[in-house]
């Protein structure tokens, strides 16, 4: 579905989908080819079956610019396969290619936003058919007049056929008329006279020559195929072979003592022999390049998986919400307070476990693993690294961890946004890192793995790392330090740099340093419930860590009480709960409540004050402290009571609300009570 | 009502052709997403006409040729095929395709090629 959830008709959605998977494939191959300075034979063929197929795809829907530029890429692959022992300029090649690449992309950008796909391929054609006379002056083909060799023997294989039987032959001639468009008129004409040999003892035709040249295609469009033939077979048989030709427009056919001029005509006499011998066509065995298949990974590659819109998923999430919440008020219904119900809570717990694994089936299913957009980052550090002249290695790890489908679609610009920064200001130029003693080659690593109900995804690098002098002064000339510098910890430092507006960099690049990026990956990173934190060494290297949720719907919390109302807190926020005694609550200079907890101060939240809440609980005493961290700090909630813990199906704030600052979202209970669940961050930051 | 086996690497051309050979009346009874699955699927399936695409992994489309009609020498196979392949075009003749039909096409063109079969 396109975004305003209109749906395209499905045969667009299919080509959009295999579009873009088939150049996302491309991209890989090119790049791990490029970077190996060799294509192995497997690469070329898989190239140009891509080529080949978004040629045809592309057609058939009408995207005329997508589809030549294919075919002109299609045609350098080709010639690249048939020629093995070429010398290939890799950079060339594949500059041209991944230029290809993106013009693709860009269109179907432009098609998936309903617009018109109306950029022009032509300067790209043209290099493309540049760089294929290129390498044609460079290489003899040889191929293509073995090729016609072998395929003149069959035609001048004469041997001639002794009639057996004793039934007269009869001269007969046939016109063939072919619908319009159909194409290869000249192959189906040989397809004809080929399948005629069967039946007859001599054949003649005009043009004569269907197989060398193309010419003869405008001749029959023009005044159709004619053939002479002798045959035993009645005319109702060759009639009827002649109605099974395929796209067969028009056909004339008449039994004649002799031939007409034009056919006798004919200097050429083929006379047939019964049965063609079959030669199989093997190309002449070119000296492609034989290594052994590179070790290009396959993820994008076509795997067993049928394709579903994703609405359907998100539908099937939804209802598997509700089935949860219906299935708690059932189970924990009011109603049933006090009865002795052995045999319903028997059954219950049977409901409970099914009505689990079938949430638990159903968020696997929206489960991807990250290499698609890890991999998506090869092609950047590609190009920024050539454009910045700097070398930089992009390592991978733990591409297999999976995360909701919905989350990775919101990973992936803040994950391109950081691995650009490395590569602009994190990692150093060759001399620089060479006097500092390091390889001159930087690395960049990409690590996913899975810690608890979270997925971590870190970004470091062995770049020059941050500084973390600059950056406190720079906060300070915007205003953003509220405290003194040696009062605050590395972390809370760097992720000053998360702030709106905020950019230590000179100069703005092509890339960053524009100061609106790393609070955009901020935002992006919050939006699905995830933190961000930054550790670097100075001269070492940086690392960023992104904490996200396995998945944004369901989450573990924990049930508290405050007043009447009844709040959620994500269990993933909260680092222990305890029942707070009056000495431990002091104030700081400027009246805000703190805990002193291991000889550590914690501020204090009051929920009961915060959200306005009418409690007789108001002496810390009598409450309970629930100590929860974001990213950056850590803080105690004070609440009422703690209820228990609980799976809770986070529902989005209906959009009549405005954003509470501090709330999540909401869940229904399964006494049909409604409980807020709480932002953390957002509760924190005040 | 004939049975029809398609046989193609990109899914989205198997669909163009399945929806416009239903429109013509055909049904189809499986599709294969390369040459080797295709020769499985025609032993299983059996169909009455078999296309066949000409380049695909694993296995190409004049390979496929060739294998079905080793198992049954009167399948009935139409070659899809684009502009520039005649000579592979020639050679599925040879080894016994009934005709050929060409990349890209439209509802017309399939119509007037499989009225006759």
């Amino acid at each position: 579905m396109s975004d305003d959830g209109i749906i395209r008709e499905p045969m667009l959605e299919i080509y959009l989908f295999e579009a873009t998977q088939l150049t996302e494939q491309l991209e890989e191959i090119s790049i791990e080819c490029e970077k190996n300075k060799k294509i192995d034979t497997e690469s070329i063929n898989e190239i140009f079956r891509i080529m080949h197929t978004i040629k045809s795809s592309s057609a058939m829907m009408s995207f005329n610019n997508i589809s030549v530029l294919a075919h002109s890429l299609e045609d350098l692959f080709y010639f690249i396969r048939e020629n093995g022992s070429v010398n290939i300029n890799f950079e060339k090649l594949f500059d041209l290619v991944l230029l290809g690449i993106d013009f693709i992309k860009d269109e179907v950008f432009k098609i998936e936003n309903d617009n018109e796909a109306d950029g022009s391929s032509e300067s790209l054609v043209l290099k493309s058919s540049n760089l294929l006379q290129y390498m044609k002056q460079d290489n003899v083909n040889d191929s293509k007049s073995i090729l016609l060799e072998v395929e003149d023997n069959i035609n001048d294989h004469i041997s001639s056929f002794i009639d057996c039987s004793d039934s007269i032959k009869q001269k007969y001639v046939a016109k063939i008329f072919y619908e319009d468009g159909c194409e290869m008129e000249n192959v189906r004409a040989y397809t004809v006279v080929h399948n005629l040999k069967e039946i007859t003892t001599e054949i003649y035709h005009v043009p004569s020559d269907i197989i060398e040249s193309n010419d003869s295609v405008d001749v029959i469009r023009a005044n159709g195929f004619l053939i002479g033939f002798a045959t035993t077979a009645t005319k109702q048989e060759i009639e009827k072979r002649f109605n099974e030709i395929i796209f067969l427009r028009e056909l004339e056919l008449q039994q004649v003592e002799e031939y007409p001029q034009e056919l006798k005509d004919i200097n050429v006499k083929k006379e047939i022999s019964p049965e063609d011998p079959i030669i199989i066509m093997n190309p002449q065995e070119v000296e492609v390049i034989k290594e052994e298949p590179l070790n290009v990974n396959k993820s994008a590659k076509q795997q067993s998986i049928i394709s579903v819109n994703i609405s359907k998923l998100d539908m099937l999430l939804d209802l598997v919400g509700e089935i949860v919440i219906s299935e708690a008020m059932v189970t924990k219904n009011p109603d049933l307070v006090g009865l002795q119900l052995d045999n319903f809570k028997k059954a219950a717990r049977q409901l409970r476990k099914l009505t689990n694994e079938l949430q638990d089936v159903v968020m696997s299913i929206r489960m991807m693993p990250v290499s698609m957009t890890f991999h998506k980052m090869n092609r950047i550090v590609r190009d920024m690294s050539k454009k910045l002249n700097k070398e930089v290695e992009l390592e991978i790890i733990g591409e297999e961890t999976e995360v909701d489908k919905n989350i990775i679609d919101h990973i992936s610009d803040p994950l391109m946004h950081l691995v650009r920064n490395s590569l602009d200001h994190g990692i150093e130029e060759k001399q620089e890192r060479k006097a500092a003693g390091k390889c001159e080659t930087g690395k960049i690593t990409l690590e996913a793995k899975n810690a608890g109900g979270d997925v971590f995804i870190i970004i470091s690098d062995d770049g020059r790392g941050l500084d973390r002098k600059k950056i406190y002064e720079k906060a300070k000339l915007q205003g953003l330090v509220t405290r003194p510098e040696d009062e605050l910890t590395d972390k809370e430092i760097f992720s000053y740099i998360l702030l709106p507006g905020f950019s230590t960099n000179e100069s703005v690049t092509e890339f960053s340093g524009r100061g609106v990026g790393m609070d955009v990956v901020k935002k992006n990173i919050d939006s699905i419930g995830g933190a961000i934190s930054i550790e670097s060494v100075m001269g070492k290297g940086s690392s960023i860590s992104i904490k996200i949720p396995l998945t944004l719907a369901i989450i573990d919390g924990l049930e508290v009480a405050v007043g009447v109302s009844k709040y959620t807190i994500p269990i993933m926020s909260i680092r222990e709960s305890f029942k707070p005694k009056i000495n431990e609550v002091i104030e700081d200079s400027d009246g805000n409540e703190m805990i002193m907890i291991r000889g550590e101060a914690y501020p204090i939240y009051r929920l009961h004050q915060i959200f306005s809440i009418n409690t007789k609980v108001i002496n810390s005493a009598d409450g309970i402290m629930v100590m929860v961290e974001d990213n950056v700090k850590s803080a105690c909630l004070f609440v009422d009571s703690l209820i228990g813990e609980q799976q809770v199906v986070v529902k989005a704030l209906p959009k009549y609300i405005k954003k509470a600052k501090g709330i999540a979202g909401c869940t229904i209970l399964g006494d049909g009570n409604i409980s807020l669940i709480i932002d953390v961050t957002g509760i924190l930051d005040r | 009502m004939k049975r029809v086996l398609i046989t193609d690497d990109a899914t989205f051309m198997r669909l163009s052709l399945k929806s416009m050979l239903e429109k013509c009346g055909f049904e189809i009874v499986g599709e294969a997403e390369n040459g080797k699955v295709a020769i499985e699927k025609y032993k299983k399936l059996r169909p009455d006409i078999v296309t066949l695409d000409i380049t695909m992994p694993v296995m190409d489309g004049l390979e496929a040729l060739k294998g079905i009609k080793e198992f049954d020498k009167n399948a009935k196979i139409i070659m899809i095929s684009a502009m520039g392949q005649e000579t592979i075009v020639r050679q599925a003749i040879i080894l016994g395709a009934i005709g050929f039909v060409i990349k890209p096409f439209n509802q017309q063109t399939i119509t007037k090629a499989f009225s006759k079969l």
